[in-house]
């Protein structure tokens, strides 16, 4: 899978459905932790691994931690 | 497994009869002094440092018996101990439908007075101002993500003078993110075996009691001596094997060997281990 936006927004919705935490209304900017979708620590690695595996990098382990889907789109656009 | 089944009422309903088994009847861990007793005498142990830094040889208003909340009280053991024991009046709450059954099943079989169970969220109790003498949390804390809405539902329902008391699972340290990521299939080993749980260090409660007014004057680090009950667990899982894989099926039997093992090597490198706090509202 690519690292088109298209691609990533679906493989970040795909692992928030998996876990049960996809808010309603998902979007760019909602928050992927607290007050939003609620990611713990424990999750939030498994989705760093997740995008690791399909799109061959991924932010957290590049050493930032995005707080949105927005910002997980820039890290693969920049 | 849908991520749902780690939230603390799905894991509870589903667990509670094999914990039985592994755990033992108390469901918590164990105090070991010399490190040789059963496990039973070693729960109990904890339950009486429990009983110790609650102080129920007290009297409520009027000398009438205390009123003790028991928030995550299980299957109800250490609620029925503290009321025949020291004739305390309990109300025991759990999100678990299954653990509420179970407790009013047991405790009917035991004919144990002054105690009933009901099922409400320690985070979000629904109690009135004031209307207990002793808030209690035996090993329920880590399940309960929103520790500061817990420490501050178990402060108000605390008339002045009385004390909450808790014990639990503590984390001794930060965890980089770098090392959760690394580490990730242990701790989701432990997540399929123990639930979606969460560990506070003993200052985010002594923090936390001392923002809901309370004074924390007992604290006890049992990491030591509460280590060899994994020993104890794995014994039980060998033991029981055919009945616990009957409840739980084998990937949860082989799940909780394999936590024990985990929890064990976190225990022995200082990364979580075991705590008591109990804090007194001022008179």
């Amino acid at each position: 899978m690519t690292t088109a936006p298209a691609d990533v927004e679906k493989t970040v919705v795909d692992f928030l459905t998996s876990v049960d935490k996809l808010p309603e209304g998902f979007g760019a900017e909602t928050p992927l932790y607290s007050d939003g979708a609620g990611l713990d620590s424990l999750e939030t690695a498994e989705l760093s691994a997740t995008l690791e595996d399909v799109h061959g990098s991924d932010p957290y382990s590049a050493g930032d931690m995005p707080q949105t889907l927005g910002e997980i789109l820039a890290f693969y656009a920049a | 497994m849908s991520h749902e089944a780690y939230d603390p009422q799905s894991h509870y309903d589903r667990v509670t009869a094999a914990w039985q088994l592994l755990l033992g009847d108390e469901l918590h861990y164990g105090v070991f002094d010399s490190g040789d007793e059963p496990l039973a005498v070693a729960t109990a142990a904890l339950t009486r440092r429990m009983i110790d830094a609650a102080d129920l040889g007290a009297t409520g208003p009027d000398g009438a018996p205390l009123r003790v909340l028991d928030v995550g009280c299980g299957s109800g053991h250490p609620a029925r101990t503290i009321a025949r024991e020291h004739g305390v009046h309990v109300v025991g709450i759990t999100t678990s439908g299954v653990g509420v059954e179970t407790a009013r099943a047991r405790t009917a079989e035991a004919g144990v007075e002054g105690v009933t169970f009901e099922q409400r969220d320690g985070t979000d109790n629904g109690f009135e101002d004031a209307s207990f003498d002793r808030s209690w949390a035996l090993e329920s804390a880590h399940l309960m993500r929103d520790k500061a809405a817990l420490v501050g539902e178990c402060a108000r329902v605390l008339r002045p003078g009385g004390r909450f008391v808790l014990c639990d699972l503590v984390r001794h340290r930060e965890i980089p993110f770098a090392e959760v990521r690394a580490r990730r299939d242990d701790f989701a080993v432990l997540r399929t075996a123990f639930g979606d749980a969460h560990f506070a260090t003993l200052d985010d409660y002594e923090r936390l009691a001392a923002e809901h007014g309370l004074v924390t004057d007992v604290r006890q680090d049992l990491t030591q001596t509460t280590l060899p009950t994994f020993d104890r667990w794995r014994a039980n899982a060998d033991d029981h094997r055919d009945e616990v894989v009957d409840l739980i099926g084998t990937d949860g039997h082989a799940a909780f060997v394999r936590s024990c093992d985990i929890l064990e090597a976190f225990w022995r490198d200082g990364t979580f281990g075991y705590g008591l706090v109990s804090a007194k509202r001022p008179d």
